[in-house]
């Protein structure tokens, strides 16, 4: 019998006409582990949500079709008995931690479900020795780090004992190496204790190819689905962007094997091409800048508060028509740098200038905003109007400018006309952040700096803001970005950043950073490490290396 | 930076009690502070209350609360001295003031309000005793046997709280950004800025409760009825440190029953020291209030102590 049963599931969310599912049929078995991806919006949160029951009981809505576990309708079992079998662990950990301290947030499920105290004592004994988590028994919620309060969730939802674990964009907030430890937990509960996964992911970089099936949605509808071989041919045939790197410069070199690893695309590209002359991209000279840099910083330390050096003794310069991706673990201090850079936090040592000016000296802050616009990591925190123009407007009102078909120029430029009249809150994540974008660059700044931009968009979302960003620097403006996507750093980027512990550990051309670092690297980089060195994405890849002989392709 | 005024895991001895032996502790201490308004009463509650805020690790933190304290009473000392008539040695003949009359100030009103003061006095460093002493987790855990739907909003808002103030800094960051000057413009401008802040945050929270209740109904809550996680054991230092609260607060009873413990400012002041057993039962209420803290000097200097507790 299998796990899940789904025949015929449509399903509208209050107040839509549309639905968010439609026609889905499908089949679950036990101890898979399954990956569903597919863009924002395709309904990948939606059918996890069916499978933890939160769909209609806790939403309501309209729900057609039928969805069977273990051979029972799931609208016949009882709350209690859906959560003692699935668990559900989401994006942001913030928001579904209840407890304070950590040994409590763990109990309160336990709690929920009624069981004996020594029971509990056991659970809880049990999943804080597993997942490491027995030193911080009474530590405060609010002071886990980013990766701890996932753990802390997933610790949470483990605890219950559910025979299905789903996992709803459980790393999009973690840095890459915090996201692969994750991921590694994840795999040792599918592998040793046999727990069904149901992991839905935009990074397929991270997670293609531990899952056993993968299902692609779009739409609401099932698009295709396999084994992550066989989803890898299909996508690479199609074009389709939802497949790892790897798998996508396989595909488009016109293979009919296409691997989904690292290791297995390193041994094919040993067989397959020949080994390039090497480091094609990191002979490329650097950008030698003559004229005045756009922001300048000299010896800049900051501390918080509580004592903690968030920025210690950084030294840097940024230039019209650069895009600088700043990369780092959680806490390494991007962002109190990004803030610093935007005259929202002043050094404590050290000076910052902005086009030779210093803030409240010869730059106006008036003046400093005007000319740096800033995007902090939450789109949310800007979006307050009745309307994505008037979002715009705002800004626009705020620095004294008028608008002379600017608002027209920045919606068409991030394609957001369709959205000139509607709520900016009842938009969807990727189109949150756009009007947030939007908001900033209305104003037309020499330096735009981004929080996490890229955070919860899809491949397609992410390729089009990257274009967008591109498209700015060409115009004379210098944009300064943190992310933990490596993949689109070395896409977009013509500088990166590195940062740990509050200092700049690394700066340099892009090629030239993630080509030396090992896990700031992108797929394709670990791939063509010692065989072409210097080559970070697909496209670069399919322009330098060569077959090894001609009647070894195996297609095109 | 307010992070040192609130409960921080230190693995010390008081932190280890029971939480309700904690609190029953802090609650006899608070309890005294209210009723006894005699000044040594009071200063040696404070000595007492001082001491398990040293054993804490916290006297940097109290010392904000010192100063806070000794600037109310300051403030009490001036007002009850120039308001209060009571008292018949007048130390100051001020001028004569229009519907009040002459402006008289006593010894005794001026030690009235030196007592409150040092009562205030008492009531803070209590309050600081009880963020260092006691997390807040574990009242919430207590108060959760008998109200357990309290103690989770309660709970929810201790957690919301600083993430709140939190997105608070976030968004007034974000908005500077866009061009806001909150220092600009007349009160009326810059409280229609504060009202855009207060706005986002509310439009954020609210998306982000439904979230909270989204994760929160996954887990099972409200599926039926619940059961009880005990997380703290009942130790021999427990059982020492509640009876000796609850024989403190007996002894202090029977005396103000017999009233020990108050003194008379008015209309002359008494005698500070008046017969021994007042200072008997002193010695005796500071004595038994002492228990957790000769314990912590035990547990933290004496492996024998620290195997038996």
């Amino acid at each position: 019998m299998p796990l899940y049963q789904i025949k015929n599931l449509t399903y509208f969310y209050p107040n839509s006409r549309k639905p968010a599912l439609k026609d889905i049929d499908m089949i679950i078995e036990e101890g898979e582990f399954l990956l569903i991806a597919g863009g924002s919006g395709s309904g990948k949160s939606s059918l996890a949500r069916v499978l933890a029951g939160l769909i209609p009981g806790f939403y309501g809505g309209r729900i057609g079709g039928s969805v069977f576990f273990r051979g029972k309708d799931i609208k016949q079992l009882d709350k209690r008995s859906i959560a003692r079998e699935v668990g559900i662990v989401f994006q942001d950990p913030e928001k579904q931690l209840i407890m304070t301290s950590v040994e409590a947030e763990i109990a309160f499920g336990l709690e929920n479900l009624g069981l004996p105290r020594q029971e509990m004592a056991r659970r809880i004994a049990e999943v804080m020795s597993f997942l490491g988590l027995a030193e911080l028994k009474r530590e405060f919620t609010v002071k886990l780090s980013g990766g701890q309060k996932q753990k802390l969730a997933l610790a949470a939802v483990l605890a219950m004992q559910p025979s299905v674990l789903i996992l709803d964009e459980p790393t999009s907030q973690l840095d890459p190496v915090a996201a692969e430890d994750f991921l590694n937990l994840v795999k040792r509960l599918n592998e040793d204790i046999g727990m069904t996964v149901i992991l839905i992911e935009q990074r397929l970089e991270r997670c293609f190819h531990i899952a056993d099936r993968i299902v692609l949605m779009e739409g609401g509808r099932i698009r295709f689905e396999g084994t992550p071989e066989q989803v890898a041919r299909w996508a690479a045939q199609c074009g389709e962007p939802f497949i790892p790197p790897v798998a996508r410069f396989f595909g488009k070199a016109g293979l009919n094997t296409i691997p989904v690893t690292v290791k297995e695309g390193r041994r094919m590209l040993r067989e397959k091409f020949k080994p390039s002359s090497g480091d094609f991209y990191l002979k490329h000279p650097g950008v030698v800048h003559e004229e005045e840099p756009l922001l300048r910083m000299e010896r800049v330390w900051f501390a918080y508060p509580d004592g903690r050096e968030a920025l210690q003794d950084i030294n840097l310069q940024f230039f019209a028509g650069e895009l600088v991706a700043v990369l780092g673990a959680n806490g390494a201090g991007k962002s109190t740098l990004l803030k610093t850079m935007a005259g929202l936090l002043k050094p404590g040592r050290g000076r910052v200038m902005l086009m030779g000016g210093e803030p409240g000296s010869s730059v106006s802050r008036k003046a400093w905003n005007s000319c740096v616009g800033y995007l902090s990591q939450n789109p949310s925190d800007y979006l307050f109007q009745d309307t994505v123009e008037e979002e715009l407007l705002y800004t626009l009102k705020n620095f004294g400018i008028s608008p002379n078909g600017v608002v027209d120029e920045i919606m068409d430029k991030l394609s957001l006309q369709d959205f000139r009249h509607a709520n900016p809150r009842d938009l969807s994540c990727g189109e949150r952040q756009k009007v947030a974008l939007a908001s900033v660059m209305v104003t037309r700044p020499k330096l735009l700096l981004l929080d996490e931009p890229t955070r919860g968009l899809d491949y397609r979302q992410k390729a089009e803001m990257g274009k967008v960003l591109l498209d700015y620097c060409r115009q004379g403006a210098s944009v300064v970005l943190t992310t933990h996507d490596v993949e689109f750093a070395a896409e977009y980027a013509s500088r990166v950043i590195m940062m740990f512990c509050g200092r700049i550990v690394c700066d340099g051309p892009t090629h030239q950073v993630l080509s030396e670092s090992i896990f700031y690297s992108t797929q394709i980089g670990r791939m063509c490490r010692g065989f072409a060195d210097g080559i970070l994405t697909p496209e670069e890849a399919l322009a330098v290396l060569k077959p090894a002989s001609p009647g070894k392709r195996e297609r095109k | 930076m307010l992070d040192r005024f609130f409960y921080r895991e230190k693995g010390l001895f008081l932190q280890s009690l029971h939480p309700l032996s904690a609190l029953t502790y802090i609650a006899v201490l608070l309890v005294l502070a209210l009723v006894f308004n005699h000044p040594l009463y009071l200063l040696g509650l404070l000595a007492v209350t001082v001491t398990a805020i040293k054993a804490l690790d916290g006297i940097d933190a109290w010392k904000t609360f010192l100063r806070v304290s000794l600037g109310a009473a300051f403030v009490i000392v001036i007002v009850n001295a120039i308001t209060v008539r009571a008292g018949e040695t007048i130390i100051w003949h001020g001028p004569y003031i229009p519907v009040f009359g002459r402006l008289n100030v006593s010894l005794e009103a001026v030690c009235y309000g030196a007592d409150m003061g040092l009562r205030l006095l008492d009531i803070m460093s209590i309050f600081c005793l009880y963020n260092f002493m006691i997390h807040p987790d574990r009242i919430l855990d207590l108060l959760s046997r008998f109200s357990f739907k309290s103690a989770l909003v309660l709970s929810l808002a201790a957690r919301m709280f600083p993430t709140m103030v939190s997105r608070l800094d976030s968004i007034k960051e974000v908005q500077a950004a866009r061009g806001v000057d909150f220092n600009a413009g007349t009160l009326k401008e810059k409280m229609g800025k504060y009202v855009v802040l207060m706005k986002i945050l509310l439009l954020t929270s609210m998306e982000d409760s439904m979230e909270t209740a989204e994760a929160m109904y996954a887990r099972a809550f409200g599926s039926g009825k619940r059961s009880h996680y005990v997380r703290d054991a009942w130790r021999p230092r427990d059982s020492v440190c509640l009876t000796a609260s609850l024989l403190a607060m007996g002894v202090a009873m029977y005396g103000w029953t017999k009233g020990l413990g108050t003194f008379s400012f008015y209309p002359r002041l008494a005698y500070l020291i008046d017969g021994l057993t007042g200072i008997v039962l002193l010695f005796a209420v500071i004595f038994l209030l002492s228990f957790p803290l000769i314990l912590s000097w035990g547990w933290h200097n004496c492996p024998f102590i620290k195997s038996k507790i």
